[in-house]
């Protein structure tokens, strides 16, 4: 699909490329986490289980240590999230492995995201009076700094998510990826650059739609789409299309 | 020990204006809604809350001018509704100061309380602008000499915390996730637990290990079946979305919202 074309992909096809992008960048034997308003990373994590990492260790905010979810809310908090859980901890639990140096990756979003991959949670404007009270960012200034490695994503790529400047670094550290619907960024060197671009996406796409510059061209590389196998076992997973409720949604 | 149970009325009247109440539960589940929604039918004003992930809770006693600060890392609906509209009008009007933190310096903060302490050193917040809006100090180790954030105490008056169980003494015991809930009953000045049911001593006598929240911390406890609604209260009932979503629907329009915060929510016959 050219940059020109105005056709959209449709959101289950954005959020099966979203989630397995995140599936794949998970490591066999790890330590993963996931927050607050995170379906996403939730079916992502539980896909890399079944696929390439039945040695992943999830940990999530209601604190159920591997849980096997056989329905998947759309609340990454909710009780649904202990079932088949071999454990329980607690939130403090999580923060505490993190900063001990024992957490490999967190999953964090950020409204705004700048080259260097800090986000910002908070607010736009002043945030001691701001234009927009954003919904805070959690528990990423605690785990972006300690986490070995972080893997932001978000649910929209435009200029106003990808901003030159950020007017409140909520967060900053160890961000390894972001995930986003038309491409995959990688931090090398303090800066975030174009690693894959989606098969529905374009290189012109994905510069026109970044408020900082990055390199994207003809030969940058696309993003593997979803393989049959892939599909099906997000299919198994996630037959009610959570992930794509999430891109539709707010 | 002192038979401990009140009704709800006589327990949220211990509370006075302006104190700082730390809220149990997390965003959409075991949110402390009984108590809540007592606070607001009697009226009190200039309200602290503190709470590492809130969503109804905050957002309505926000929206009904019950709040002077919220403490929170993360105030919204998730995924599920999205962004605490009345949260975020009473903060952008300047009603309501939203004091961020991360959801650990808020576990730090209590824990400090919970161990007399005045402040706890933390690892994290590098690089964030939390530090400098917050104020929080960093002191030199003096084993080390090097430099470690340190946030202050969180001394919350009243903790309200919504469980399933509990006996007449206060003994608490919450199934599933306790989420902060068992930290804030350590860190709080006075602790209020509202339960699902009142059960015999002798349940929870049976298995002490499941009794999180031990009853001579507690100073009241009020049966509260459906006292979590419309949050969700694990093994018991989800969250209502429909009726969040009606809320939601009349958040931006005040007549609208007092006749519904009237009618449904101090009115209603709560869910199970």
């Amino acid at each position: 699909m050219s940059a020109n074309s105005p056709v959209r992909a449709d959101a289950s096809l954005v959020a099966a490329q979203m989630a397995v992008a995140l599936a794949r960048l998970l490591r066999d034997g790890e330590t993963v986490f996931f927050g607050v308003a995170s379906p996403l990373p939730m079916v992502a994590a539980l896909l890399a289980r079944r696929l390439h990492a039945p040695g992943l260790v999830i940990l999530t905010i209601p604190g159920g240590v591997d849980p096997e979810p056989p329905v998947l809310p759309i609340s990454t908090v909710d009780p649904r999230l202990l079932v088949g859980a071999t454990a329980l901890i607690t939130l403090a639990d999580v923060f505490d492995l993190a900063a001990r140096g024992r957490l490999d990756t967190a999953f964090l979003g950020g409204v705004q995201i700048d080259r260097a991959g800090r986000i910002n949670l908070s607010a736009i404007g002043d945030p001691k009076r701001p234009k927009v009270r954003l919904p805070g960012g959690a528990g990423s200034a605690a785990l972006m700094p300690t986490a070995r490695r972080t893997i932001l994503w978000r649910t929209r790529h435009d200029t106003r998510t990808f901003v030159p400047e950020l007017p409140f670094v909520t967060a900053a550290g160890n961000v390894d990826r972001v995930v986003t619907p038309l491409c995959v960024l990688r931090r090398v060197d303090g800066a975030l650059d174009v690693e894959s671009v989606h098969p529905f996406s374009s290189p012109d796409e994905v510069r026109g739609s970044t408020g900082f510059t990055v390199t994207a061209s003809h030969e940058t590389p696309a993003t593997p789409p979803p393989t049959d196998e892939e599909l099906s076992v997000l299919r198994e997973i996630d037959p009610a299309g959570v992930v794509a409720a999430e891109l539709q949604g707010r | 020990m002192p038979d401990k149970r009140r009704s709800l009325a006589e327990a949220i009247a211990t509370v006075p204006d302006g104190s700082c109440l730390a809220l149990g539960g997390n965003t959409l589940h075991r949110a402390p809604a009984a108590a809540v929604h007592e606070l607001i039918r009697q009226q009190k004003r200039d309200l602290e809350l503190v709470k590492t992930a809130g969503a109804y809770d905050v957002d309505l006693l926000c929206g009904v001018g019950c709040v002077s600060v919220v403490s929170a890392g993360f105030v919204g609906y998730e995924t599920v509704l999205g962004l605490a509209p009345m949260y975020r009008r009473a903060v952008e009007s300047g009603e309501v100061e939203a004091r961020e933190h991360a959801c650990y310096t808020i576990i730090a903060g209590l824990r400090a309380s919970s161990q007399g302490v005045p402040f706890m050193p933390l690892n994290g917040l590098q690089g964030s602008d939390l530090v400098s809006l917050r104020g929080f100090a960093s002191v030199r180790d003096p084993y080390t000499g090097q430099d470690v954030v340190v946030v202050p105490a969180i001394v919350p008056d009243v903790a309200l915390i919504h469980v399933q169980e509990a006996d007449a003494d206060g003994n608490a015991r919450i199934w599933g996730s306790a989420f902060e809930d068992t930290l804030m009953a350590r860190a709080a000045r006075r602790v209020i637990v509202t339960a699902e049911r009142i059960v015999d001593r002798a349940v929870l006598a049976a298995e002490p290990e499941r009794t999180s929240i031990p009853g001579f911390l507690v100073e009241a406890v009020v049966e509260a079946p459906g006292g979590a609604w419309p949050t969700s209260c694990a093994g018991l009932y989800e969250y209502d979305l429909p009726a969040l979503e009606q809320l939601l629907a009349v958040s931006d329009e005040p007549p609208a919202l007092r006749t519904f915060v009237d009618e449904r929510i101090l009115g209603a016959v709560p869910a199970r």
